[in-house]
This record gives structure tokens, sequence and C-alpha cells, in this order.
């Protein structure tokens, strides 16, 4: 599903990103791991186009989109949702919905004057999707409430239900946990695990909480300084030693992570 | 002229008018896109000289001149916005500032295309005294002269512009009302607040940004060419960066995202506009009358102050919406 190889980023003299390759096979849950600093949001931020790679390629669904703008990929079916969740405030849940939808002709200006009827009958199709999709993630009572009256968690939750209105082949989730209360977090994984296993999407996930990533994810790629240092299964990742002295070295003789250990 | 007399209400009415096109203009790039336009009244500038040079010295017809001052409106706003709408707002601001400021100087010190400091009465060279209304002042006079049949004495010439004025205002506030509800205001709206989850969704921002600013910029230009015909004639002074701040008044008094409310900030600016000079009352009256004109600014930015800071959602604003944090 998505190819990327050698590419790599450098801001001044700081190279963030450095002859990073890896792949994500289509219908998988990928976690991308590492230390604060690793490399990990720049390499999202350079799948996702909002960064231009210094060199290198990157192939998604056979096509090689390096060069495309962010907007053009999101379109393509690779839909970015930010650590911070990022959702116009000013807008109620369900525009917020609507605004992601694909093929409304009347987002072109002479057709929303000119063929109402065409846009009329688009416009149903989307609120039936939007009001579909805010039903599973449980924010249908909240639809004509102004996304800035959310919490933080029901933030990331409308993020992930407009990203599904995009109609992605692959999401790249940010940090999905981060920040969010304990039962909501719960919620969030099981709409992410449904993504994949209903849905077809292949998922690629930064994630920090440890049990999280190895109970939901079959590949783990490992970054560290920029660069990729291991790629496989949980339980191989769990036994690099690489891993264990870049990132999971600090792990108390119980087995689990210190408060230290790992990044928020 | 006291202030019962209906010819003042008329002046009023048409100035609002003129006032509602240049600030929707405004609205369409600053309240739906979050475009921070200071160099508005360019738009009008560049629309008028056009206008004006084409029928004085090109003896281009009227309705042609006026299409190309809106098209050359529509590449100023083309030259301000592809290089600044790909960067932050704040750069927008800067290129609009000093694109205003640019075409005012341009117009004030390039005599030949423009007539200099003397403005379009100076087209023509000195000695000659040039004049663009004569096809626009017919065109009133027929107007005015089929007005008269049902009204009689009571249809002037103000008064058949300001019924234009108005259709023109009405119906592009029900068009960009209707813009405003389509999905292309739900991608403006969420650029406004928040430009990387408009990408995120597959928004070509950039692009929904230019139609914004060019929509604007025509927009800006009607009104241009609307207040040149009003006033016969212009200079470079007509055009000063305070025209701007006068739009943004009009949508402050009415409430910065309500598009109805653009006529009602319209016409209390012009009231205010045009009723300074019956402030002629102690102790105002030991002013002159040429400096009395000043209290105009004076107030506006007295207004300004005020409404910014007891009711920042204007006269007919939404508070609950502009206390959300972004």
């Amino acid at each position: 599903m998505l190819e990327v190889t050698a590419i790599s980023k450098r801001f001044g003299g700081l190279t963030a990103v450095s002859e990073v390759s890896f792949s994500v096979e289509a219908g998988s849950v990928t976690a991308l791991i590492g230390p604060n600093g690793a490399g990990k949001t720049t390499v999202f931020n350079l799948v996702s186009g909002f960064l231009r790679p210094d060199g290198g390629t990157i192939r998604f669904a056979g096509r090689s989109i390096d060069r495309w703008r962010a907007d053009t990929i999101a379109r393509a079916g690779l839909v970015r949702v930010f650590q911070a969740p990022r959702v116009p405030t000013r807008m109620s849940v369900l525009e917020n919905m609507l605004l992601a939808a694909k093929h409304q002709p009347g987002e072109r200006l002479a057709l929303s004057l000119f063929a109402p009827r065409r846009v009329a009958r688009r416009e149903g199709e989307i609120r039936r999707r939007a009001l579909e999709i805010l039903e599973l993630i449980h924010l249908q009572h909240l639809a004509d409430a102004y996304a800035g009256t959310l919490s933080g968690g029901q933030r990331k939750l409308l993020e992930l239900g407009r990203a599904l209105m995009v109609e992605p082949q692959m999401i790249l989730l940010d940090e999905p946990m981060a920040g969010v209360a304990p039962v909501l977090a719960l919620q969030l994984l099981d709409h992410i695990q449904q993504l994949r296993n209903r849905r077809g999407v292949t998922v690629f996930v930064i994630e920090h909480d440890m049990e999280v990533v190895m109970s939901i994810s079959e590949r783990v790629i490992v970054m560290d300084e920029g660069r990729v240092i291991a790629d496989g299964s949980p339980e191989a990742i769990q036994n690099d030693e690489r891993v264990i002295e870049a990132y999971l070295g600090r792990l108390a003789p119980d087995g689990k992570p210190e408060p230290g250990g790992t990044t928020p | 002229m006291d202030i019962l007399n209906p010819a003042f209400w008329t002046f009023v009415a048409l100035i609002a008018g003129i006032y509602v096109i240049f600030s929707l203009g405004l609205y369409v790039q600053f309240s739906l896109a979050g475009l921070p336009n200071f160099g508005h009244v360019a738009f009008m500038a560049v629309a008028a000289y056009t206008m004006a040079i084409l029928v004085v010295r090109y003896s281009v017809s009227l309705q042609v001149a006026a299409a190309l001052g809106v098209a050359a409106a529509v590449c100023l706003g083309l030259v301000l916005g592809i290089p600044s709408l790909r960067l932050r707002a704040d750069y927008l601001a800067i290129a609009t500032v000093a694109g205003g400021e640019i075409v005012r100087y341009l117009a004030m010190n390039l005599p030949g295309l423009t007539g200099g400091p003397l403005g379009s009465i100076g087209l023509l060279g000195p000695g000659n005294i040039a004049s663009y209304n004569q096809e626009w002042q017919g065109l009133l006079d027929r107007l005015t002269a089929a007005l008269s049949i049902p009204l009689g004495r009571s249809a002037t010439r103000d008064l058949a512009m300001a019924l234009l004025v108005w259709a023109l205002a009405g119906t592009l506030l029900v068009v960009f009302w209707r813009l405003e509800r389509s999905p292309w205001g739900r991608v403006l709206k969420a650029i406004r607040e928040d430009e990387t989850a408009a990408t995120a969704v597959g928004k070509n921002v950039f692009a929904f940004k230019m139609q914004a600013l060019v929509l604007g910029a025509v927009l800006g230009a009607l009104a241009g060419l609307l207040l040149a015909w009003q006033i016969g004639v212009f200079s470079p002074d007509d055009y000063q960066p305070t025209l701007t701040f006068y739009a943004y008044l009009i949508l402050i008094l009415g409430g910065m995202n309500r598009l109805w409310a653009i006529p009602v900030g319209a016409a209390a600016f012009s009231l205010l506009y045009s009723g300074t000079r019956f402030m002629d009352f102690f102790p105002l009256s030991l002013i002159n009358s040429g400096s009395r004109a000043f209290l105009r600014l004076f107030l506006v930015g007295l207004l300004l102050v005020l409404f910014m800071a007891l009711r920042p959602e204007g006269l007919l604003g939404n508070r609950r919406e502009l206390l959300l944090e972004k």
C-alpha cells in the first residue's frame, strides 16, 4: 500500500529523517514507534505531503506521490489525523463532517450557483453518510453543536470520523490515544480496529503506549535519531537488542516501562 | 439642506448602497475566508482609473471600459495573491497594505497616465478638462425621465442612481448569501478556521483563497466604478486607506460574520458619514465647517474602538460564536 524508499528531510543543519525506508502492507495495522525526536511525525508529514522530502521516493497504491500536494494525497485516499486535533471550532460537528466529503459539485463556484439540484442531491448523500458515521462514533447527539464545545477526546473522535468521510484507503494516526480520557481511549481503540476489520482501511499509527502498540499492530517500525532501526512483528521488536537499547532501555525488572521510560 | 429634506436621505441611501457592495467584497475575503485585506480601496482605484483612462483617452464605450476596469482589479488581486496566499495570513495583510498605497502613489506620480494629483480632470493633459462621465450621465438622465412618469418632480438623478445601486447591491447580497451557505462557503469557512484541517481533508486551500480574493476584488471594483460615476471626477486623494477602514467599520458595526448585517452597518455608516454636516450645534459650531468634516474620521475611530470594547459582536452578531476559541 505504502512504500517509502530512502526519504530524507533536513531542517537547516538538523537531519530529522535520514534515508528512511519501510513499507506498510495493505490491510495491516502498522505502528511507528521511537523516542521523542526520532522523526516519526516528520515521516508522517512527508508521507502526507505536508512536507516535501529532500530525497527519496514515496509510493502509495502504486503511484509516486512524493511531489504531490497534501490535499491531492488526501483525495487519493491517504488521510492524516493530527496529534493535536485540528477541528474548525466555529463550525458544527456535522459541518465538520460534511466538509470532508469528496465529489461535492457545490464546492465549485459556478456549480453551486447554477446547478443547485445536483448540489442538493449530493449533499443529501453526504449528510446521510455523515450521520451514519457520527452514530458509529457516538457523536450523533452533538451533530449541531459547535465543534469548539467538544472535549479533547471528542475532538479526536470527530477528526477520526471526518477522516472516514474522505473515504480513505489508508489512514495515518499521530498518537491517537494521547490526552484522551481512559473511557474514550478504549472507544477510540475499538474504532481503530473496526476501521481495518470492517472497512479494510490500512492503519499506520504513531503510538507511545507500548501495551496499545503490542495489542493492535501486526508490524512495528522503530525509529531512532531519524533512522529506522528495526522493523518486524511486535514480538521480534520486543526482543530486538537495538530497540531495547534505544527505546525500551529503561525497562524495570517486571517488564513494564518505568514512568519516565516512555514519552508522553 | 436640512435633515428632513428627502434629497439628503436619498444621498445617504445611495452612499450606503455603494458601501454595501464595497464591504461585501471585504466580507467575502475577510469574514468568509479569513483573508486580512487592508488595501481593499486599491481595487476601487484601479477599476475607476482603468475605466476613466479608457473612456477619455481611447474613447472606449462605457460597458467595455467598465468590464476592463473590473478585469484590471482582478489582475491586481492575482498579483497580490499569488506570492502571498501560500504564506501565513500576515503576509497578505502586508502585501495589501503596500499594494493599496502603491496604487495611490502611482496614480499621484504618473501624470502622463493618470492625470497626476489633478486626478481624472487632468487625463487629457494641462489645459484640457477631461470627463469620463457623459455616457453614464446620459443613462441616468434617461432613467430619471422614466422615473418621473410615476413619481413626477420627486424623481431625481440621485434617486435613479440610488435605485440602480440598491438593485445591484440586493442582487449581490442574495448571490453571496447563497454562496455562503453552499459547500463552497463551507470550505472557505473551514479555511478561515483551520487551514491545515481543510488541507488534510483534501481541499486545495490556495485555490479557494484565490477565488475569495478575486471575488472580493470584483466587488471592490464594482463599488469603485459606481462611486466614480457618482462623484463625476476623482483624484488619488479619493482613494485614501481610510476607505478600507470604512468597510471594516461597516462589517464591525453590523456584526463581523453576518452577511445580512452589512446593509445595517452600511446604513449606519452612511448616516454618520453624511450626517456630520449637521453637527453645527454648540460647541461644535465653534469649529469652522472645513474642520468639522474631520469629525467624521474622529467618529469612525471612536466607534471602532467602542464597538470592539463593548459590543464586539456588532449590532446583529452572535456573541456565543465569537467567544469560542480557535
